[in-house]
């Protein structure tokens, strides 16, 4: 599994990247891995609120559907369009294939880093 | 150490890299490391083994297990004959299922059931506690087999291969086989839950199956999981047990005819006797039956049925989300996914798949029964309403070798019409460029088709053409034919002739030509086995005709003389099998285009055919009509003989067959393929007037009119006179040259390294029907190759083909270009310029053309000075 040092990580597999005020938002290489081929994803639109810890959309892969839990509180100010007409970017490279940016960040939840993450997954498994 | 149970495979999944889940109770690959949409598609377009060793197992012997399984199953266990399966239910008392099942007979003595994983123990439960009442032993046998479903459009080849070329099973759907494969005991059924067309499931000893699921890797084939497995059979609409069937959304139980495949699945034969559950399913069939026929008055006993529901919207359908139709809650969806397929370009036969991936959010669904297909619905996905719709169906397997997505909405291009000028004038232009094509440049190799001579051609559009000439033989006039119009003296005339004519041909002594077309000749006949069959009472309904021994369509058995055919109003239906009444002759092992005598005589003493129809569309070898003439008159079963002689009839006599002097009675045919007329029919038979049957004859005339035609097209039926004329003149020479040339063309494509089929020592054929292999599912795209260099043949399905897509051959004939003069020179060379086009794609049709151009002329009609100048005379007033 390849989880880059740069990356923040969420225990529900969200990985998070600060981009000067915004955060990026995806999921990690263990998560898209556990879902299996990923054929839809849904999207917030811009201008939405997100709450740390709380669900802002969801991954439907060919077995089942999962939530997407943000890790920061602020106003969804992107969203990667690309994943609704190729959502298996996410299988191919889970950490170009961003989901959302979030700008207007207050609040951050519980956040982990590379080597933490791991050790998370391992216990998970 | 794991607490669930383990396949023979689980150390293959593991080292394979499959993700492993817990299914049934069974530690299951859910998928390897290419993931669900590669393996469905790998499925769909190659071939995917799946491990279903987990699927229960359970071996039903003893002297009253056909008792007991007609009573604990709902199908009709006596229908199922050895080497074949039956889908079936487990049904309670209430008609709810106790489960899904496959039964197998690969052995007269004994059933293999086969039920799913999760509810092996509740089964094994259910079956012991009916089976105390009978003295058979159940013996659960799911330990000792492995079992592996070999499913895709190459499953066929892999497994031949494996097989050393030896056929794997029949081609019909849940045909059995027990045979070697490399010295291996392999159990094989043509089944499986992926919705292919081509699709096994093998049953292989513990110490065998990974040999066999590695020899079948190193074919080609791909390991899939049970991911693939589920989204598979989602698109193809069968039904899981615990989703479909099982309880619905609020826990109550759904009835078995809520899922669409039951119906094949229940029997309420008589002969079944009462089983369990029978009362209840009694009253869901008929509540199917009135909702099938849009009568919602009462539903009660089937509120809501299974369908396939599709997503408009972007989404994902799961199992339990509601479905609304006009805002109010219908239903549920029971299964969703979204499924992959790869995008194909153009339309039927040329269709063809790309590599572009496409997903498509489907599911089945448990709504209301009284929602028509087409209707648009709405489904709840996560408090989102998003538009659906309740399609006919996701996939259709019915143009073998692929199971094809049905995408919802697509429609068929408009078909383009040239126009080089005004539509009249456009037709002539057409009609003048495709006579030219037909008949100056192509090689004609269709061998139900031939040219008949101008002077046929020019007295078909001649005055009778024009004309109604009704007639019918009037006993009160000691059987004088009294016609109902005037005008009609000449065409009383030239149909006596043309009788007499044939009658001469055939050497018989009655002769029925009004019948305008061969398929019109034997429902004719049909129709009147019947009528005198049922004769001697008319207050009752008429029985139908049962049994009938005939030629199987899938071994050449012409279409004309199938129940799906002439024979479809006719045919009694078994109340045993509950199928139509009709067996078919045994074909060689050795040659599959020969009919084997021994086991036909078998045959017909199990069944006491009323009927014995001789004669196929795909004949290569004479029919044995004179042994089995013999054996019936030995063994004094009564029964008719015909022999549909429609491709044949022109080459009776001395180089092929003499029907009636070999046992016929009955022989009919149409008129246009080695014979030289326009297209007809005919009926011969060979009843003396003092014999009983000729009461018989009387019934096939009036079932030729009034029972078919009114107008019996007097233009064709004066050109038939003419071509009667030239057969009984020229009939020695033409039909010396048709088979020399047959088997000369036969040798010559053999020669150039294509394969021929039939047998060698008899020069491959016996009739003027040639068949070559090109590859299995070939067929239709070399036709059309050959099509465009200007040679016309038709592919064809072999005796150990699915059907016409998947067709791996081309059959021809050679009665039209030997009329036109074609020898062995010209065979010889038409084989070297078919090899290079079919073995190398080489263009080859100017050469075939040139080939063509030198043989317009043609043979076997009379062409002296008198008759010459009067048919240019009279040519002239044709269309005054």
């Amino acid at each position: 599994m390849n989880h880059p040092s740069d990356l923040k990580y969420t225990k529900s597999h969200e990985w998070l990247r600060m981009e000067g005020d915004i955060a990026v938002v995806g999921i990690t290489d263990y998560a898209q891995d556990a879902l299996g081929d990923v054929v839809f994803v849904n999207l917030p639109q811009e201008g939405d609120e997100t709450a740390a810890g709380e669900s802002f959309g969801d991954v439907e892969s060919v077995k089942a559907v999962s939530e997407l839990i943000c890790p920061v509180s602020g106003t969804v100010c992107a969203v990667n369009e690309d994943l609704l007409d190729a959502p298996e970017l996410l299988n191919q490279d889970p950490y170009a294939a961003w989901i959302i940016k979030v700008e207007n960040v207050s609040e951050t939840e519980e956040l982990l880093d590379a080597d933490e993450y791991e050790a998370h997954c391992a216990a998970e498994a | 150490m794991s607490e669930w149970k383990r396949t023979q495979f689980y150390d293959t999944h593991v080292a394979s890299g499959a993700t492993m889940v817990e299914f049934g109770g069974w530690e299951m690959p859910v998928q390897y490391p290419t993931g669900i949409v590669a393996e469905h598609l790998y499925t769909r377009h190659f071939c995917s083994l799946f491990d279903v060793s987990h699927m229960g197992r359970i071996l039903v012997e003893g002297p009253q297990r056909v008792e007991f399984l007609q009573h604990v199953l709902t199908s009709n266990v006596r229908a199922l004959d050895l080497n074949r399966a039956q889908y079936s239910m487990i049904a309670d008392e209430n008609g709810f299922a106790v489960d899904d099942a496959y039964l197998f007979r690969f052995e007269e003595e004994r059933f293999l059931l086969v039920v799913n994983a999760g509810n092996t123990d509740k089964d094994w439960a259910h079956l012991c506690a009916v089976a105390k009442d009978y003295d058979c032993t159940l013996t659960n046998i799911t330990a000792d087999w492995a079992a592996i479903a070999v499913q895709g459009p190459k499953s066929k080849e892999l497994l031949t291969e494996l097989a050393g070329g030896q056929s794997v099973t029949e081609p019909m759907r849940n045909a059995l086989n027990t045979l070697e494969l490399e010295g291996h005991r392999v159990c094989v059924s043509k089944t499986g839950y992926t919705g292919e067309p081509l699709g096994y499931e093998v049953y292989v000893k513990n110490e065998d199956c990974v040999w066999l699921w590695n020899h079948l890797i190193e074919l080609g084939a791909r390991p899939a999981g049970l991911g693939a497995r589920d989204t598979l059979r989602m698109e193809a609409g069968l039904p899981l047990y615990g989703h479909e069937l099982g309880l619905d959304a609020e826990g109550k139980p759904i009835p078995i005819f809520a899922v669409p495949i039951a119906r094949f699945a229940v029997s309420f034969s008589p002969l079944k006797g009462d089983f369990i559950g029978r009362e209840a399913l009694q009253k869901q069939s008929d509540a199917y039956k009135r909702i099938m026929n849009r009568d919602f008055s009462d539903m009660a006993a089937l509120p809501r049925r299974i369908r396939p529901i599709t997503l408009l919207d972007r989404g994902v359908m799961r199992a339990g989300m509601p479905v609304y139709y006009k805002g109010e809650p219908v239903g549920w969806v029971t299964s969703g996914t979204m499924v992959p397929y790869y995008r194909s370009e153009n339309e039927g036969l040329e269709s063809q798949f790309t590599d572009d991936i496409v997903k498509r959010a489907i599911g089945l669904c448990y709504i209301n029964s009284d929602i028509l297909d087409n209707e648009a619905v709405e489904v709840d996905v996560r408090g989102k309403r998003l538009r659906a719709v309740i399609p006919e169906r996701h996939l259709d397997n019915m143009a073998p070798p692929f199971a094809r997505p049905i995408i919802y909405g697509t429609e068929l291009a408009p078909q383009e019409v040239v126009y080089e000028a005004e539509p009249p004038l456009n037709l002539l232009l057409r009609a003048d460029s495709n006579h030219l094509w037909r008949q100056k440049r192509c090689v004609n190799l269709i061998p139900s088709e031939n040219t008949p001579s101008r002077a046929v051609q020019l007295l078909c559009a001649s005055d009778p053409s024009c004309r109604y000439a009704e007639h019918k033989k009037v006993k009160s006039f000691y059987d004088k034919d009294i016609f109902y119009y005037q005008g009609t003296g000449f065409i009383d005339e030239v149909e006596r002739l043309l009788v007499d004519e044939m009658r001469k041909y055939f050497g018989c002594t009655e002769v029925e030509t009004r019948v305008i077309s061969g398929q019109m000749a034997n429902t004719a006949v049909f129709s009147a086995l019947m009528d005198w069959k049922n004769r001697l009472d008319r207050r009752r309904a008429p029985e139908r005709l049962g049994y009938v021994l005939n030629n199987h369509i899938i071994r050449g058995g012409h279409l004309s003389a199938q129940p799906m055919g002439a024979l479809h109003d006719y045919i009694a239906v078994d109340p045993v099998t509950e199928r139509s009444a009709v067996v078919n002759f045994p074909i060689c092992r050795d040659n599959i285009f020969k009919t084997d005598v021994e086991e036909t005589k078998k045959l017909i003493d199990q069944y006491r055919p009323e009927f014995i129809i001789f004669g196929k569309s795909m004949i290569i070898q004479k029919e044995p009509v004179a042994e089995i003439r013999r054996f019936v008159d030995e063994q004094k079963i009564p029964t008719t003989i015909m022999y549909d002689m429609a491709h044949v009839l022109g080459i009776v006599g001395d180089y092929f067959q003499k029907p009636f002097e070999e046992g016929a009675e009955i022989v009919t045919g149409s008129t246009h393929k080695t014979f030289f007329g326009p297209q007809r029919g005919v009926i011969a038979v060979n009843y003396k007037e003092d014999e009983l049957k000729y009461g018989l004859w009387h019934s096939i005339e009036n079932r030729a009119f009034p029972g078919s035609v009114s107008n019996h097209h007097l233009g064709t039926q004066l050109g038939l006179l003419m071509a009667a004329y030239e057969m009984n003149a020229f009939r020695d020479e033409y039909q010396k040259a048709v088979i020399e040339n047959a088997k000369h063309f036969a040798k010559a494509l053999a020669a150039q390294g294509l394969e021929v089929c039939g047998d060698p020592a008899i020069d491959y054929t016996e009739t003027h029907q040639v068949l070559v292999k090109v590859g299995y599912g070939s067929g239709a795209e070399i036709a059309r190759r050959l099509e465009n260099n200007n040679i016309i043949v038709n592919y064809q399905a072999l005796p150990d083909e699915e059907g016409f897509t998947a067709s791996g051959a081309l059959r021809m004939g050679v009665s039209e270009m030997s009329r036109f003069g074609f020898g062995p020179k010209e065979f010889d060379r038409l084989a070297g310029l078919m090899a290079e086009c079919i073995l190398h794609g080489t263009h080859i049709g100017q050469a075939v053309s040139d080939l063509r151009k030198d043989y317009t002329e043609m043979l076997y009609c009379f062409k002296d000075k008198a008759f010459t100048e009067t048919l240019e005379d009279f040519a002239g007033r044709i269309g005054f």
